[in-house]
């Protein structure tokens, strides 16, 4: 009988233990994540002091993160909304930016499988946008081709938009930001 | 558990009726309200050896990877110069979560050879350098804001090779070299260069390969 109490607990632990570990770190972590409207970002990812969830999230993989002061990395799968962003709707991607260097938007695929898109165009980077007479941001996120700046879709299916800022001063403090700071994505319509 | 337990077999069959029935149910009943504080006593425990592998598991998991970057890349940039990975050599894993506006050529490193140089030239596009050690993670990060005279340069060491190299300065003079202490011996060190547009890849490939990582002597 102790044996099978022992087996038990032994079985219990190691099990919900090894299990529960491996759930936490198969994506990026919740822990360590910062939410600004539509994006999530993970200030600490490529900081020295990262914590041990994105740790070891990172360590899973070949993954060489943007170092906190080279840049900063903001994922969307939802639009302003709080849809999750599809392939068969049409998005416009809106507002500001917030000040860097540089900064790259691209579509990439929850799965991280390569992008079957209708153009080999998987990112767009500010210096290859076409601004309106004001100076605005507005790029159309489409699987079809659309007037002025196309981000081509997948045809179906799920996706994330990913902001790239290169070389900016908000990385360290990425968490407090707002989200006027940064683009809206907002759902035009769907096929 | 053995027979004697049995609370029937200790009154002896056969059960004679009215309230010896009734003992034997509150027995029964008994017997199950310890049987269940002992599973839930056993399930507690069982928790708590979980919450324990749980915090071990997460924490060895850098310690004991072997598809990490640092090591699938172990074997690029012996030649003393960064080599790209974007696109991935043949042979070699594909970068994760790669931004396809950036080129980036990695080197890595071994500190337990000696301390380890590492020279960019700047160029038009912006350039980033960032030292990632063994099992994840950023140490160290600088852009080419920092270059002086159009160059950006620095050494990576343990901190052992730190404190020697402070004792061997003389007296009073202070160090021109930056020095960047690596937390593991074994790394990567990657140049990133952001793309302005499509047709900067062979002028940003150019810049990041141009990236020298060599002894120091």
């Amino acid at each position: 009988m102790r044996v099978l109490e022992l087996a038990y607990v032994i079985a219990l632990g190691a099990g919900l233990g090894l299990a529960s570990a491996r759930y936490a770190v198969a994506e990026r972590p919740w822990i360590g994540r910062a939410q600004v409207g539509a994006w999530t970002t993970w200030p600490k990812s490529g900081a020295r002091d990262t914590d041990p969830y994105m740790r070891a999230y990172l360590a899973r993989g070949v993954h060489l993160p943007l170092g906190a002061g080279e840049g900063l990395e903001l994922i969307a799968e939802r639009d302003d909304a709080g849809q999750p962003l599809d392939g068969r709707c049409r998005y416009a991607v809106t507002g500001v930016t917030p000040p860097a260097r540089g900064w790259s938007l691209g579509v990439a695929d929850p799965a991280r499988g390569p992008l079957q898109l209708a153009v080999a165009r998987e990112s767009f980077t500010n210096a290859e946008l076409v601004r309106d007479e004001r100076g605005g941001l507005r790029i159309v996120a489409a699987a079809t081709p659309e007037a002025g700046n196309w981000l081509p879709l997948p045809a179906s299916g799920r996706f994330q938009l990913r902001l790239r800022l290169y070389d900016t001063p908000i990385s360290s403090h990425a968490g407090e930001l707002r989200p006027e700071a940064l683009p809206r994505i907002t759902r035009i319509d769907c096929r | 558990m053995s027979t004697i337990d049995d609370p029937r077999l200790l009154d002896g069959p056969p059960l004679p009726p009215g309230p010896a029935r009734a003992t034997a149910t509150t027995g029964w009943l008994g017997r199950l309200g310890r049987g269940l504080r002992r599973l839930t006593l056993l399930t507690l425990m069982g928790l708590v050896l979980a919450g324990i592998v749980h915090i071990l598991a997460v924490l060895l998991i850098p310690a004991l990877a072997e598809r990490d970057a640092a090591s699938a890349y172990a074997s690029l940039g012996n030649g003393g110069h960064a080599e790209l990975v974007t696109p991935a050599p043949t042979g070699l894993p594909v970068m994760a979560e790669a931004d396809p506006s950036s080129v980036s050529a990695v080197c890595s490193y071994d500190l337990g050879t000696g301390p380890v140089r590492v020279i960019a030239h700047i160029g038009s596009l912006p350039l980033g350098l960032t030292l990632h050690r063994r099992g994840g993670g950023v140490v160290y990060a600088i852009t080419d804001r920092a270059a002086i005279r159009g160059v950006l340069e620095f050494v990576v060491m343990t901190q052992e090779q730190l404190d020697e190299r402070l004792a061997q300065d003389e007296e009073g003079e202070t160090s021109r070299e930056l020095r960047v202490v690596s937390s593991s011996p074994q790394g990567l060190i990657v140049a990133r260069v952001m793309l302005r547009r499509q047709a900067d890849r062979s002028e940003a490939e150019a810049l990041a390969t141009s990236v020298a990582c060599g002894p120091v002597d």
